[in-house]
């Protein structure tokens, strides 16, 4: 579709409806799940297939990328969309898929071998309408499979931020258009005032989704106020929770929905300049992010006088180059001034004197993204989803021991139960929850007991954790939660900037501490230190990243505190985690002498006769556990306890 | 705090009043109450890396640890300078510290004002002992006040350190030493060896230039030529050491006196 430049509301709405004609003509479409996640997979080789094999087979097929529908453990995907039927979810599709499912499609079939679940209708969130795709009766193989209301990892949940990851086309800003893109930034800039727009998102309860849950309508109505002509809009994609890739999702699949809201917040703020700082190692991102603000740009989004507004506004990309304080408001923007990224005393705030001391209302991607929604649904709305102090949806990375990973988007208050076990569908293999982490590297582990307790800001930071940007680590009872403090405390003590004492020299006193523990060389004071230290780190660091560092140590001393004391007092590890504390030995009754533990061991501590029980020799015994996994007859064990006794 | 006016607040519970701009740490100053530091210098802007400054602000019940060296009162702060949670906090940045660098004697005495007797964290065996704290005033001196940015931090973390770009000689050195000068543990020196100055830990040489008049050596070239430029002097003038200057000044004064008298 050639388009030109928009220059009023009316133009919009036009090619709004022309667009979505296009969208949902009633012609077969394929949709590949070409995200990160899905390429990690082999998306890419499925694509290329489908690319290759269509060539003239289908009239009027056409076959796109999307972004990530949040399924991630059934990558690859790939969503058909069978003209007047539904649009079919194919899971695990590999290239020797591709001629079958293509064949099915010529034929009006399913097919069916991949089938996970239906899409009936086509959501357009923003204008609050469903398209059915439906025209007469459904055919029989289609009735079959399941629609998503009635697909567990789909069932509870709500995509208001991932509204379109998944069914457009991010590469098409056409596609973003026809699911009512840019009409809350027309709405916005040429029938309401700045004011109005901030009262707007204040009522809607919006609070930051970065970590600080800060309320957005605040921040924005301080940057507006402050003093001073040039003021900057910034967008944080410097995500680097390890675990977490919901504002990769959303960029990779929607980047428009973050530019729209950068749009409306620039001119709620009165702003002419904005930045995305995003991290290089989001090499996709960064692509689709570029291509889109080119369109944006060209289409009059973005420039002079955007919808005849008289608002002028332009965004530049920043790539970081992989420093997690980088997330750091402030050490974001030094980053961005072209200095070293630390983070400096924010006595002063940086919506009064941030990017080039000038007033700088910094969002996260996910934020940005729910903006338009406000504008477009009203603020009732809104808040109409979600607790009384956090409104809306979030969404979080679902990820560790649990059976279906991937990005879940779920109405605030949800409680963390129905995350995890109806969503998430429980605890692999069969296992036991034993905790889940919330609030990425600096957040707490919570246990069993509080998983009735609903995902807000305010319930998660009593239990000493926090939302932060979304991440949630689930983990089982084979988990050693001093070896998780100590796998966070390693991560932060290396991302550490060194700039201020406590958090430097601090985490690494702390990091030597639990080495100590889970080596076996605990000592009766530890607990006590290490209490000592946290309170000292949380008092006396420069920024949020130190000020938060000791929670995954806080949380685990309050909530497993026996571990700490069986490590330290026992030498032993309960979970049989920590190498240190354990020793591998074969079960003679279950041995059967194949010798495959044998040829498996990296350090050839395995020995024994053909068909006799081996042995394994400890004092080679690195404790890897190849063996274990090379045993087809379970005879391996892990015992407590470091020599043979 | 509003722009030109000053800011009462209380003070180790009594009345004291901030200047526009005006940190903690300068009006505890005034007030002869000590706050220890060890990354303030007034030469260079407030940094805030050290901790030690903290000081306990609070509103009623609800109360925070901020750096004093940056943080400018509100009016009803009730800020204390030396209360028990403070002192935690300077005692364990003490204790750190002094535990990564022993050698430091003021470390020590520090330390032991705030209750630290022994370290309880071995140094660390496979670094060189350093007396390095990373206050980072000779960086913030080199860029500030020299202009210059010859040194910055490398690496991050505990592995932070300070070195010249990529630990090669720093082009932007100009000599002229203010970072040794500045440097509270006497972590950076140099040496004026065989007409060159050798800054050691910056792995840096710069050419000593000889005056004019006795031929000694007595500031680098670099430093010299940068001193000339700032100050439009004549290259005669500033190519002369401040000894010969002095001389060379009495007497032109005495020939003018000798004159005016005759």
């Amino acid at each position: 579709m050639k388009t030109s430049p928009i220059s009023t509301p009316a133009q919009l709405a036009k090619l709004a409806a022309s667009a979505r004609k296009a969208f949902l003509a009633p012609k077969p479409k394929i949709l590949v799940g070409a995200a990160t996640c899905g390429l990690a997979t082999g998306a890419g080789r499925v694509l290329d297939a489908l690319r290759e094999q269509t060539n003239g087979k289908l009239d009027g097929l056409r076959v796109l990328e999307t972004g990530c529908i949040g399924a991630c453990f059934l990558e690859p995907l790939v969503d058909v969309v069978m003209p007047g039927q539904a649009r079919i979810t194919y899971a695990h599709v590999t290239s020797e898929d591709v001629p079958g499912i293509l064949d099915a499609l010529a034929e009006g079939k399913v097919y069916e071998k991949r089938a996970v679940g239906r899409i009936d209708a086509e959501p357009f969130l923003l204008d609050d309408v469903k398209k059915n795709y439906r025209r007469g009766k459904f055919a029989e193989d289609v009735r079959k499979v399941p629609s998503y209301e009635k697909v567990p990892f789909f069932a509870g949940q709500l995509h208001v931020a991932m509204r379109n990851c998944g069914y457009i086309d991010p590469s098409s800003i056409e596609d973003y258009i026809a699911k009512g893109g840019y009409s809350a930034a027309a709405k916005a800039l040429t029938e309401m005032e700045p004011e109005q727009i901030i009262e707007e998102i204040k009522t809607s309860g919006l609070r930051g989704r970065g970590g600080g849950g800060f309320p957005t309508g605040r921040k924005w109505e301080t940057a507006r106020k402050a003093p001073g002509d040039v003021r900057y809009v910034i967008c944080n994609a410097d995500e680097g929770d390890p675990g977490a890739y919901m504002d990769r999702a959303i960029i990779e699949g929607d980047p428009h929905s973050v530019i729209e809201g950068m749009i409306i917040g620039s001119y709620a703020i009165g702003s002419h300049e904005g930045y995305v700082y995003v991290r290089e190692e989001y090499p996709l991102a960064v692509k689709r992010l570029r291509l889109a603000l080119r369109q944006a740009e060209e289409m009059g989004f973005l420039g002079d006088n955007i919808f005849g507004s008289g608002h002028r506004f332009r965004i530049r990309i920043n790539r970081g180059a992989g420093a997690f304080v980088c997330g750091e408001s402030t050490a974001l923007m030094a980053s961005l001034e072209g200095r070293v990224g630390e983070p400096r005393a924010k006595y002063i705030h940086t919506v009064e004197s941030g990017l080039w001391a000038k007033p700088s209302c910094l969002n996260n991607v996910e934020t940005w993204n729910n903006v338009p929604v406000i504008i477009a649904r009203g603020a009732e709305w809104y808040a109409s989803i979600g607790t009384e102090g956090s409104k809306g949806t979030k969404v979080f990375s679902l990820v560790g021991k649990v059976n279906r990973v991937g990005l879940v988007e779920v109405p605030m208050g949800m409680t963390l139960r129905q995350v995890i076990e109806d969503i998430g569908g429980g605890i692999e293999n069969g296992g036991q929850f034993k905790a889940v982490q919330t609030g990425g590297p600096s957040g707490g582990c919570i246990p069993s007991e509080y998983l009735d307790s609903p995902v807000d800001f305010d319930e998660l930071t009593k239990l000493g954790s926090m939302m932060g940007s979304g991440g949630m680590i689930v983990m089982d009872d084979r988990t050693c939660m001093v070896d998780v403090a100590r796998y966070f405390l390693a991560f932060l003590k290396d991302e550490s900037c060194g700039k201020c004492v406590p958090c430097r020299e601090g985490t690494a006193r702390m990091l030597e501490i639990l080495d100590g523990i889970c080596e076996g060389r605990g000592r009766p004071g530890d607990i006590d230190l290490l209490h000592e230290l946290s309170e000292a780190i949380v008092d006396g660091s420069l920024c949020a990243l130190g000020g938060s560092a000791p929670n995954p140590v806080l949380t685990t001393l309050k909530y497993f505190s026996e571990e700490y004391r069986a490590h330290i007092e026992d030498r032993r590890c309960p979970a049989k985690v920590c190498r240190a504390l354990i020793r591998f030995a074969i079960d003679p009754d279950k041995c059967t002498g194949c010798a495959a533990c044998v040829s498996a061991c990296p350090e050839k501590a395995i020995s024994g006769e053909k068909k006799e029980p081996h042995a394994i020799d400890q004092t080679k015994c690195v404790k890897c556990g190849v063996c274990v996994d090379a045993c087809r007859f379970d005879a391996i064990e892990v015992k407590q306890g470091s020599e043979t006794e | 705090m509003t722009e030109g006016e000053d800011t009462p607040f209380t003070l180790n519970g009594k009345p004291a009043v901030a200047h526009p701009g005006e940190t903690v740490l300068s009006v505890a100053k005034r007030h002869g109450i000590h706050i220890p530091t060890l990354c303030h210098h007034d030469a260079v802007a407030p940094y805030g890396a050290c901790r030690l400054c903290v000081v306990e602000v609070s509103w009623g019940k609800r109360s925070k640890i901020v750096t004093s060296c940056i943080y400018m009162p509100y009016e009803n702060d009730s800020v204390e300078t030396d209360s028990a949670r403070v002192r935690r906090v300077r005692a364990m940045v003490l204790e750190l510290l002094w535990s990564r660098h022993p050698e430091v004697e003021a470390l020590r005495d520090l330390a032991g004002e705030y209750g630290v007797e022994e370290p309880r964290f071995g140094a660390d065996p496979s670094e060189a002992p350093n007396r390095c704290i990373l206050c980072g005033m000779c960086v913030r001196v080199c860029a500030e006040v020299v202009g210059q940015h010859a040194i910055g931090y490398a690496r991050r973390g505990s592995e932070r350190r300070i070195s010249t770009p990529y630990g090669d000689a720093a082009e932007e050195c100009i000599g002229c030493a203010a970072c040794v000068f500045i440097c509270p543990t006497g972590a950076l020196h140099y040496e004026d060896v065989g007409g060159l100055r050798l800054m050691k830990e910056l792995q840096t040489e710069i050419p000593l230039a000889s005056c004019r008049s006795c031929g000694e050596p007595f500031a680098t070239e670099q430093q010299i030529a940068r001193v000339q430029e700032r100050l439009n002097l004549p290259k005669e003038v500033a190519e002369t050491c401040p000894r010969c200057r002095g001389t060379q000044h009495r007497r032109a004064m005495e020939k003018v006196l000798v004159t005016k008298r005759s």
